[in-house]
């Protein structure tokens, strides 16, 4: 792996010789009623809007690779019969600027599912394969339990990937894409001295981690509690409103909707992200629901999250971005959670 | 306008509809015809026979009746029952027909001769109780909203037309908001009824920063304990919250529960 | 302008999986070359793959699905019911139940529709061959039956005694009346029973663990080791039937069932399908009655 640096100054340079691209990022969006900001990922022209400090946004960048609503195809229909469209819906790359650690952990957990197995999807995929990350370290926050789902570091998956040690920013170099635009502004290779710095900062970070989720036998427990008590209690607190599913960096589950076009020349076939907790996720023509009860549907979303995706993929689909707890209105958190049905809570 | 309807081979036949309106502002009808971009499309979905904002023939032939407002007077009554008899399918349109919409805050007041007094004074008119048109004749279809939305409305007639089954959304009003990557109400200090609300809206009020106010009636898995213990936890009156929930009539049965609770607690609380 | 290149996934020589990447939206042009009535809500629709080359190369195993749709209608799972050997003439039998559904009852001959797959596992019959199959349906069960039971058919010297045992409501429900000579001529064990009979039916009456009591008993030992059971139907059917086989000796792992779940891609991907961790599209529809016992919430 190459390991540049580069002087905090740089950093606005970094940002303009990017700028021939796209660039998202996160930027303040409002102030709560605290005067607290809030924060999201949006396009950036200026980079005085950037945020890279940011402690997280209420909201995962999923808009731009799984968009909330999409048109997966139009039909021209007409006497003869019908044609299909096709459009993946991106025409350029977009330069994500100050990605944290768990929502590139989530696109790499969303590649396994969506590019890496039968049927991968193009339209994640053109997406994510038009997506330039610039990834950036972060400061764990109250409700971050990433580091106890394996996710508060990253291997890959991002172009660069920086740290601030305070002066500098320590920068891990991925592509050669990166390496190049690095090149053009004033960076230089890391030394011992930055090595050093890049530990310490690490080590610093770990140590303000406050959240716990024991994942010890997590799938097994899932099944031999699956008849437990606190899922009917948390079932009470949730509002079946699928805000958790909506967050969420890697929550990918859908509907398909067809409709026919206002003058019948023609059909829209369109996707729209679903969640688990929703009344009628598991609803099928004739009107039989194989999962009616609140209980039992927020049950299944830990249970494809920390269960199913491990069986299938050895890791789980949960990053700990903590962004659901933090959401939920009901106060329905993954760490109380699990602790509660491992009998801890 | 006219001219053969198909879709994919099948021939669909052209409704007759006609629109009507009880106690109302009118605004519903006003949505169909205010967008005008799709206005000549969907004329040609549908043959209007009694249209009165916007046309002078009338007709008693017709097989869809869109009837906008709440039912006030007996004369509404008589008028709806006959529209129930001409039509094939009677849709309510709106919050009032719905719900009783607005117009049923007034049945808050115990006294309704007062009421008349405090808005019409001596003038002689007849008005009651405000009520949904369910509360009078079968609804075929009802759509919510305050006021509805002409996409929905178009989506409907075309849904009709090559038969499929007409659903709403049964989630609340939060799945949209926050697919529209809103800044939740209760983040700002709000109050707002999108977790237990009927979504279909496109998180309209939420898009500009307004809290909820369930103009379409609760989702179909509404949890209220949890909205109630929200609001409380949000420093937000149970007053200000039932202010709300009463405005359109969609919780009526949640609001007779929610009062009933609180006299029990103050009978309780008076025999302590 | 300068920047980062556009990858196009379907052009870009370094893209592994470009025709993986087609295939997730390609559908078959196909068209509904005939419609049958069999009662009154169900149908016969025989679709033909419009391209004679695809058409030939359609290659599917009997418990596979397809997805069908219909523009601004809907797009829906359906297993196919007809034999493999037909390959891209395939038979949907189809309830009017929902939107797609009641809309293709409406549509003329010659209607082209968009077809994809197959998709799903299937019934392994040539693990079966040399032994006893009991097929067991219930109600609509009997679609996704039939392709195994007409590829049974078509090489009926391969299995030793082939059981059909059918259950429905009414006998006005029971579909493909018309084959049930035609396999009684092949030496197939046919059991009908209906719940409520009505002034046509002289058979006998009640539920289907009573037909399949009477084989059970006259199978005996050969359960334990030489039989195999399809089954098909509504889900508390198909618990009973498997819990009575299972009771009478026939091993899970050789107990075969087809779920239904919702499906809006059938590739793996809407998640709605799903039964905890398992995709009923791409892991099912059809387990063995082991694996059914593993899934939380399957039965």
């Amino acid at each position: 792996m190459i390991f540049r640096v580069f002087n905090k100054e740089e950093l606005s340079a970094l940002f303009d010789v990017l700028a021939e691209n796209i660039i998202v990022g996160p930027v303040e969006k409002a102030l709560d009623k605290d005067g607290i900001p809030l924060y999201s990922f949006e396009l950036v022209r200026d980079y005085e809007e950037l945020r890279l400090q940011y402690p997280s946004t209420k909201i995962s960048a999923k808009k731009y690779f799984l968009p909330h609503n999409e048109t997966l195809s139009s039909f021209s229909v007409d006497k003869e019969g019908w044609t299909k469209h096709v459009d993946y819906n991106i025409y350029k790359p977009l330069v994500f600027f100050g990605m944290h650690a768990c929502d590139i952990n989530a696109l790499n957990k969303l590649d396994k599912v969506l590019l890496e197995s039968v049927y991968p999807t193009p339209y994640y995929g053109s997406k994510r394969k038009n997506m330039f990350i610039v990834g950036v370290n972060c400061t764990p926050q109250s409700h971050c339990f990433c580091r106890d789902m394996g996710a508060d570091t990253v291997q890959h998956g991002f172009d660069m990937f920086l740290t601030d040690l305070g002066d500098r920013y320590f920068v891990e170099v991925l592509s050669a894409e990166a390496f190049n635009y690095l090149d053009r502004i004033n960076s230089r290779e890391a030394v011992e001295v930055d090595h050093l710095d890049y530990m310490k900062r690490v080590k610093e970070r770990i140590g303000k981690f406050t959240s716990k989720v024991d994942t010890t036998d997590l799938t097994k427990i899932l099944d031999m509690e699956f008849d437990a008590e606190v899922w009917r209690e948390w079932g009470e607190k949730c509002l079946s409103c699928g805000t958790c599913a909506n967050v969420c960096p890697t929550c990918y589950c859908y509907g398909v909707d067809e409709q026919v076009d206002l003058d019948l020349k023609g059909a829209h076939k369109i996707k729209h992200l679903h969640s688990c907790n929703l009344l009628d996720f598991a609803e099928v023509a004739g009107g039989h629901n194989f999962r009616p009860e609140s209980y039992i549907r927020l049950k299944y979303r830990y249970y494809h999250k920390h269960r199913g995706f491990v069986e299938a993929f050895e890791e789980s689909l949960c990053v700990g971005c903590g962004r659901c707890g933090e959401a939920c209105l009901a106060d329905i958190t993954v760490p109380e959670v699990i602790a509660s049905v491992r009998g801890e809570g | 306008m006219s001219g053969e309807l198909s879709y994919l081979g099948v021939s669909l036949s052209r409704p007759r509809v006609a629109f009507f309106e009880l106690t109302s502002c009118e605004g519903c009808q006003l949505q169909i015809f205010n967008k005008e971009a799709t206005l000549i499309d969907f004329l040609s979905l549908v043959e209007p026979v009694n249209f009165r904002e916007v046309m002078d023939e009338k007709s008693n032939d017709y097989q869809i009746a869109f009837v906008e407002g709440a039912v006030t007077r007996q004369d509404e009554v008589v008028k709806l029952q006959k529209i129930r008899e001409n039509a094939e399918i009677l849709v309510a349109l709106g919050s009032c027909a719905c719900f009783g919409g607005v117009a049923q805050l007034k049945n808050r007041f115990n006294d309704m001769e007062w009421v008349k007094k405090e808005v019409y004074g001596d003038y002689p008119i007849d008005t009651q109780q405000a009520r949904p048109l369910s509360a009078e004749v079968k609804v075929d279809l009802e759509i919510y909203g305050c006021p509805i939305k002409k996409e929905e409305v178009e989506r409907i007639v075309v849904d009709l037309l090559v038969g499929k089954a007409i659903t709403h959304p049964k989630y609340p009003v939060c799945m949209e908001c926050k697919a529209n990557e809103n800044i939740c109400l209760f983040d700002l200090g709000e109050p707002c009824l999108g977790p237990v609300t009927r979504g279909g809206c496109d998180s309209w009020c939420p898009n500009s920063r307004m809290g909820c106010w369930g103009c379409r009636g609760p989702a179909e898995a509404a949890n209220m304990d949890q909205m109630i213990k929200i609001m409380a936890r949000h420093g937000i009156s149970r007053e200000t919250m039932l202010d709300r929930l009463e405005c359109f009539g969609g919780f009526a049965g949640y609001v007779e529960e929610m009062r009933t609770d609180e006299t029990n607690e103050d009978i309780q609380g008076n025999s302590e | 302008m300068n920047g980062l290149k556009f990858y196009d996934v379907l052009t870009e020589k370094r893209a592994p999986r470009v025709r993986d990447f087609e295939r997730f939206e390609y559908s078959f042009e196909a068209e509904i070359s005939n419609v049958y009535s069999l009662t009154e809500t169900e149908k016969l629709y025989q679709i033909r793959i419009s391209d004679p080359e695809k058409r030939q190369r359609f290659t599917f195993r009997p418990g596979q699905f397809v997805m069908l749709e219909l523009p601004g209608i809907g797009e829906a799972p359906f297993s196919i019911s007809s034999s493999p050997s037909r390959h891209g003439d395939i038979e949907l039998c189809i309830r009017a139940t929902g939107n797609l559904t009641n809309f293709l009852a409406k549509v003329k001959r010659g209607t082209m529709v968009g077809i994809s797959g197959p998709f799903g596992t299937s019934f392994p019959l040539e693990k079966m061959e040399g032994g006893n199959v009991m097929l067991i349906a219930g109600g609509l069960g009997l679609a996704p039956l039939r392709s195994p039971a007409l590829s049974v058919l078509e090489n009926r010297n391969r299995y030793e005694q082939v059981d059909i045992i059918y259950g429905a409501k009414k006998p006005s429900e029971l579909l493909f009346t018309y084959l049930y000579e035609m396999w009684r001529k092949f030496d197939i064990n046919l059991k009908i029973i209906v719940d409520t009979p009505d002034e046509t039916w002289d058979g006998p009456v009640g539920l289907i663990t009573e037909p399949l009591k009477e084989r059970i008993a006259a199978y005996g030992d050969a359960l334990k080791t030489d039989t195999y059971a399809i089954v098909c139907g509504p889900p508390i059917m198909f618990k009973f039937v498997c819990a009575a086989l299972t009771e009478a000796g026939l091993p899970m792992q050789k107990m075969f069932i087809s779920l239904e779940r919702r499906m809006h891609c059938g590739r793996g991907k809407c998640c709605r399908c799903n039964i905890g961790s398992t995709y009923t599209c791409l892991e099912g529809p059809v387990f063995d009655y082991w694996s059914v016992m593993n899934l939380k919430e399957a039965i």
